[in-house]
């Protein structure tokens, strides 16, 4: 199948520091990849690229089988339509309520109005796991967890084909972050979503993703599932793989291979 | 293909029925499927479904969520009814996708946020003004017990952060302070000018141009501008620091945020607003003086030749003096408001505002104040 996006030759600077630089990354249908790399690699750069919220220095930018930088304004919001953002921070809109801030995109791009609207964002709201009750409540009245997963049902308001997390479980407990992988998962299956997702959580690596895209030396380094890039001996890729906290992992995955959820 | 989602419902058998789905149930055709609920409830009226089998079939071109939460709503419908559903003719992933929404099928009323009654908006409202009140006596207070200390031991005050505000606050505010103090004498003097021209009392542009700025206008004006341009923008930063935790971490250090962010505020506005009064009411005579010299033949040197035989020293002192009770009332209102910010964006806006209108309203009140306490005096 074509893959969903395409990144060729990518090039992203500040004034002169470069953090991307002839970068490369296809994401193919129906997975979900997690884009990995250390502190300051450009992951978030990355994504806004992605999400065409940054024009890039150089380089082409394919969304859908369609050049994105070059396609006109009308195009571009078709674009933007099919993919789905969830910010580091939630970035809810603080002035309305959970289900005013799900309403919001339906509202803006479909002619549904009335009550069918109002069910439509109430369905997401409970799919991304929120009790109902929360849906009348405004952002500061929300926990972490539950910021993250109101911006969860904002972004699958217009049922996305590209979901694009940042971090989507910093901040959460173990217990919660896994719960929104397993949700993460649910919806990749049921949706037919391609998800990327930047993060530094090892349980997300390791057991909730297809594929790492491991980001260093300006470009994507690696692209594979993260039992083979611990396998690899660049530098890199054995600091984070092999490094006493990931190691457990590698070894979890060695004796029980059928452990990563990842075959569907 | 955008073929519209249609349902027909075969009863063939006894107890099988044959729900038979076409076309695209998604989210382009959201006017067909809410349609959709209506034709079907019309379908199975006057039949009894418990303990029927509904085998649901037929080839969907598409379903996205919304279509999928409709065909939920159908299945779940159904199995209240008492029906039996088979889904298993349709292809694994739809089957999923109309599983995960039936499980968390939302409640057929969204909910709705308590609305209030008009006594208990009232009543809301009071205690809201009430709390405002004393929240606005605890800061005096906190300012009087912090500030007489730093007043004994005048070498803790961060003067570094009190001539940065003065920058800001004063030097800043010279061009708008100037500018709006000399257009005001201007119109001042062409209304004055006016009327005492039908008399020939035009050298009395100088009485009414010069009392007026000096002892009224004058602090006035600047007051004003400042309470708008200097008083919003502490409740503007205050807030938005409450919002960012800054205030919380700078507690955390062991740093006061009354002693490194509210007094430095307070002591440079009470530095800078009796200077720029004295500006402004500079401005005000130079433009009183400009109307007074190209519209009503009083030169300049007529003008600024009777100048102090109408006004004296008193005259400036009376209106200079109010200057720091406007800075103390305006600086105090600007932070004490971004200081009770909480929540989000929304709420530093709405401070912002409520500073501006009730920095701008003590300012006037106070002036009031101050005129019948002078009038009482005998100035």
């Amino acid at each position: 199948m074509a893959p969903v996006a395409r990144l060729i030759g990518i090039r992203n600077c500040f004034g002169k520091e470069c953090v991307h630089e002839d970068l490369d990354l296809e994401l193919p249908p129906g997975r979900i990849i997690s884009l990995v790399g250390g502190s300051g690699s450009g992951k978030t750069v990355l994504l806004r690229t992605l999400s065409m919220l940054r024009h890039p220095d150089a380089g082409q930018l394919e969304l859908f089988g369609e050049n994105a930088l070059e396609v006109g304004e009308r195009a571009q919001r078709d674009l933007r339509r099919r993919i789905g953002l969830l910010f580091q921070g939630g970035a809810l809109f603080t002035a309305l309520t959970v289900l005013e801030n799900v309403m919001l995109p339906l509202r803006e791009h479909t002619s549904i109005r009335g009550r069918w609207l109002e069910e439509l964002a109430m369905s997401k709201v409970l799919l991304a796991g929120l009790p109902a009750d929360s849906a009348v409540k405004y952002p500061a009245e929300l926990s972490g967890g539950m910021v993250k997963r109101a911006a969860l049902a904002r972004a699958l308001a217009l049922d996305p084909r590209l979901l694009i997390l940042d971090e989507p479980t910093s901040g959460l407990d173990p217990i919660a972050a896994a719960g929104f992988d397993d949700l993460i998962r649910e919806l990749t299956d049921s949706l037919g979503l391609t998800v990327i997702q930047a993060t530094h959580d090892l349980d997300s690596i390791w057991r909730g993703s297809d594929a790492v895209a491991f980001l260093a030396r300006k470009r994507v380094l690696a692209f594979a599932p993260a039992a083979d890039l611990a396998q690899r001996d660049e530098p890199e890729l054995i600091a984070y793989f092999r490094g006493s906290r990931s190691a457990e992992y590698a070894k979890l995955e060695a004796s029980q291979p059928g452990t990563n959820r990842g075959s569907t | 293909m955008n073929a519209p989602p249609r349902v027909a419902l075969d009863r063939g058998d006894e107890d099988v029925w044959h729900l038979h789905l076409t076309g695209e149930w998604t989210l382009a055709q959201s006017d067909a499927l809410s349609a959709i609920d209506r034709s079907l409830s019309a379908g199975f009226s006057g039949s009894d479904e418990s303990g029927m089998t509904v085998r649901v079939e037929g080839e969907l071109d598409a379903l996205d969520s919304a279509g999928a939460l409709r065909l939920a709503r159908i299945v779940d419908h159904l199995e209240q009814a008492g029906a039996s559903v088979d889904l298993g003719e349709l292809p694994q992933r739809q089957r999923n996708l109309i599983e995960l929404l039936k499980g968390r099928l939302p409640p057929p009323k969204a909910p709705r946020p308590p609305r209030e009654g008009v006594l208990a908006k009232i009543g809301r409202a009071s205690v809201a003004k009430f709390t405002e009140g004393n929240a606005f006596l605890a800061f005096i207070g906190e300012l009087v017990v912090r500030g007489g200390k730093l007043i004994a031991f005048p070498w803790r005050i961060r003067w570094r952060e009190v001539v940065a505000e003065i920058e800001a606050a004063g030097l800043r505010a010279l061009g708008i302070v100037g500018l709006l103090s000399f257009l005001v004498g201007m119109v001042m003097a062409y209304q004055a000018g006016a009327t005492l021209a039908d008399f020939g009392a035009n050298i009395l542009i100088v009485n009414l141009v010069a009392i007026i700025t000096l002892r009224e206008m004058g602090p006035l004006l600047t007051a004003i501008i400042v309470a708008g341009r200097t008083g919003s923008s502490y409740t503007a930063q205050l807030g938005t620091m409450r919002i960012t935790e800054e205030i919380d971490a700078l507690r955390s250090i062991g740093i006061s945020p009354f002693d490194i962010l509210i007094l430095p505020k307070i002591i440079a506005l009470m530095v800078v607003l009796p200077l720029l009064t004295v500006f402004a009411n500079l401005m005000g005579l130079l433009g009183g003086a400009v109307v007074a010299a190209y519209s009503f033949d009083v030169s300049f040197s007529v003008y600024f030749d009777r100048l102090p035989e109408v006004v004296d020293l008193t005259t400036l002192m009376l209106g200079l003096i109010k200057t720091p009770v406007f800075a103390i009332a305006i600086a105090l209102v600007g932070c004490m408001q971004g200081m009770r910010v909480a929540g989000s964006a929304l709420a530093v806006g709405r401070a912002t505002t409520v500073s501006v209108v009730q920095a701008t309203f003590l300012v006037i009140v106070i002036d009031a104040a101050f005129s019948v306490l002078f009038n009482l005096m005998g100035y």
